[in-house]
């Protein structure tokens, strides 16, 4: 514990230079400008930046902090339109609006900014305090998987991937399959066969990153906010008390904590993200203190627990990326990928051979998390200005910086076309409800996956079995088959049990029905 | 429908992944599996996959967002952008960051709702500043395009 903190002590060192305290800044005010606008999220947040931290030529540290900030700085950002306008800046602020929306047609929009700021910190700041604890147990652990392990434990986070993703599991399932592909591209490291490059020299070296990256997310993203151009929401003003009080700060006191415990654990879970987390706790929080049924009617402490928790979730996602090199999100995946832009791969060797890096990074997620505090409580009235930037002005300027950012990297007209190619195909398939996140995942690990079978296969001379040989991997795969088979199981009884009560409860209360 | 078409395309394109994935091979092998192995199995699934949404397409279930139809009355605006994104992309090195990030903003700009005004005016502030501050302040090489040829 001791060498933790000693640890942590070093990484505060780091984070605390003024280079990199002014970069969580600018990270934490960009972060909670594009969390707040409504359609861009944590994932295109730090998509966008990534090729321009590495273009800026920021050394590693330095550039994980900055979108590190962002991230954390979106979850945070997510919540103000989804209180003010009843338009989430992501699928994590849904639950959000639910009771944010309400107090602020009560005039208590002020109220429900500043305590969603306030449960955003403590959730954060839980979430990160669990990091500390639990990254370098689980990397120490980690340090004694081999190859087999290693493919099990990918496996296992596909499985979670598209067991979770609720009504679409063949969809996604899918995008991982076509992220997986995507990454089969280019000459293969072990025997230099080019493999799907159709005789182009762009693509040897394979599919760029960055230009997956921002095609799926940026250029698809405004692909279709302009279907939803008519979509007219009216902002509502602010009146009323700024702040909370000691009073409701009580009363929603132990659901945030709560909350964040939860959010924390379902951050860690690897494939399952901020948007289960908040989904899962505001359920949570409804089931055990939602005695009068005010709920959805704009309750402050519907508003606090979904806010803790995915804030928790976010931080929480770092514990699998950090330690086993598995992202644990979508956006933790884009951080992988800008980590591999480094020539770095996160994994449990990363706390022996970089600890400045990882703990540099854990440092200045808490001085972020102080920072973004202490930013969105005063500043809550510059930040809902920025809302009302046209988005005339504003998708040219977001479609510029993409385009930069991906121009950036290699400087070819190639890499712009991909991007756009890759846009409009995103665009079809979000149409389609094909979720994104395992499609990205599966473009991160799909290099590593097949090494890892490849080198375990070796070693036994093309012996399937050594794939179950050993107790992790065994486990693993026994997870994999309950995540794969038990959302299933769940879903069609809550369905058969619903289809039950419906008839019941038109017979019983035929009056109140409507 | 869209669901039973995309199933159909993935078939293919596991069909096409197959096909050429067979023919990958090592001039000198190493290891027991050689570069085929891995396409041929993500084939393999994706043919599974694809099969299995083009005969049962994914059921409706309550709460979810209903599918929406590729086709709708914002799809001529959809497709307008995406060309110009596309011109931008093949465009950007030739005409430089700055002429062709004015002339992406006029279409896009109007797409979105603004006056052609409005949009000349953010196209030109946009086109200059972001040069200024990418290329200048922040040390990212963008293409001066046809600004090199007034020197």
């Amino acid at each position: 514990m001791s060498s933790t903190l000693d640890h942590l002590m070093t990484g505060f060192g780091v984070a605390l230079t003024p280079m990199n305290l002014m970069l969580a800044a600018v990270g934490s005010f960009i972060g909670t400008v594009v969390g707040m606008l409504p359609g861009l999220g944590p994932i295109n947040g730090v998509a966008i930046l990534m090729p321009l931290a590495f273009a800026l030529n920021l050394p590693p540290e330095s550039a994980l902090i900055l979108l590190v900030a962002v991230y954390l700085g979106c979850e945070y950002g997510g919540r103000i339109s989804s209180i003010l306008l009843n338009v989430p800046g992501d699928a994590a602020a849904i639950m959000t609006a639910v009771d944010g929306y309400p107090m602020a047609r009560k005039g208590l929009g002020g109220v429900a900014l500043s305590i969603s700021a306030w449960s955003s910190f403590v959730g954060s700041m839980i979430a990160i305090a669990g990091l500390v604890v639990a990254a370098p147990l689980l990397a120490s652990w980690a340090l004694a998987f081999g190859p087999a392990e290693y493919f099990a434990l990918m496996v296992f986070a596909f499985a979670c991937l598209t067991g979770l993703m609720g009504d679409q599991p063949v969809k996604a399932g899918l995008a991982a399959v076509l992220g997986l592909s995507l990454a089969t591209v280019g000459i293969d490291a072990n025997s230099g066969v080019y493999r799907y490059t159709f005789d182009s020299v762009h693509l040897a070296d394979g599919i760029q990153f960055v230009a997956v990256v921002i095609g799926l997310f940026s250029i698809s993203e405004i692909l279709l906010m302009i279907e939803q151009i008519t979509a007219g929401n009216t902002m509502i003003t602010q009146t009323g008390r700024n702040m909370f009080n000691l009073k409701e700060m009580a009363q929603t006191w132990w659901g945030t904590v709560r909350s964040s415990i939860v959010g924390f654990f379902v951050g860690v879970l690897p494939g399952a993200g901020a948007t289960i987390a908040s989904a899962m706790t505001y359920s949570m929080e409804k089931r055990l203190t939602d005695t009068e049924g005010t709920f959805g009617k704009g309750d402050i402490r519907g508003v606090a627990a979904p806010e803790a928790a995915n804030n928790a979730s976010a931080a929480g996602s770092f514990v699998p990326m950090l330690t086993l090199g598995v992202p644990g999100s979508g956006t933790t995946a884009v951080m992988v990928g800008a980590l591999a832009l480094y020539n770095i791969t996160p994994g449990p060797a990363l706390f022996e051979q970089r600890p400045t890096l990882v703990w540099g990074l854990i440092a200045s997620m808490f001085i972020g998390n102080i920072m973004l505090l202490a930013m969105n409580i005063p500043m809550i009235r510059i930040f809902t200005r920025i809302l009302s930037v046209p988005n005339w002005a504003l998708v040219p300027g977001i479609l510029a910086v993409s385009t930069v950012g991906v121009y950036a990297i290699h400087a070819t007209t190639f890499d712009l076309v991909l991007m756009t190619v890759l846009g409009v195909i995103g665009y079809v398939l979000r149409k389609l409800h094909m979720p994104m996140a395992p499609l990205i995942l599966g473009f991160v690990l799909g290099e590593l996956i097949e090494q890892n079978l490849r080198r375990a296969l070796s070693m036994t001379n093309g012996d399937w079995s050594i794939l179950t040989e050993s107790g992790i991997s065994r486990g693993f795969w026994v997870c994999t088959v309950l995540m794969l088979t038990v959302p299933f199981i769940v879903r069609a009884v809550i369905q058969r049990r619903r289809q039950r009560a419906i008839p019941a409860a038109v017979a019983a209360t035929p009056e109140q029905a409507g | 429908m869209a669901d039973r078409i995309l199933g159909l395309v993935c078939l293919i394109l596991a069909a096409g992944m197959g096909w050429l994935g067979r023919g990958y091979v090592a001039p000198i092998s190493y290891e027991p599996v050689g570069p085929a192995a891995f396409p041929l199995l993500l084939a393999g699934l994706m043919a599974v996959l694809g099969g299995w949404l083009a005969v049962r397409p994914q059921p409706q279930v309550d709460g979810a967002e209903p599918a929406e139809p590729l086709w709708g009355p914002a799809s001529i605006r959809v497709l307008t952008l995406a060309a110009v994104m596309l011109a931008y992309a093949v465009l950007f090195q030739w005409l430089g960051f700055v002429i062709a990030t004015a002339l992406m903003t006029l279409p896009v700009g109007r797409v979105f709702g603004g006056t052609w005004r409005q949009c000349a005016v953010a196209g030109v502030a946009l086109g200059v500043s972001f040069f200024l501050l990418f290329d200048r302040v922040f040390d990212v090489i963008l293409p001066p395009g046809l600004l090199h040829l007034l020197g």
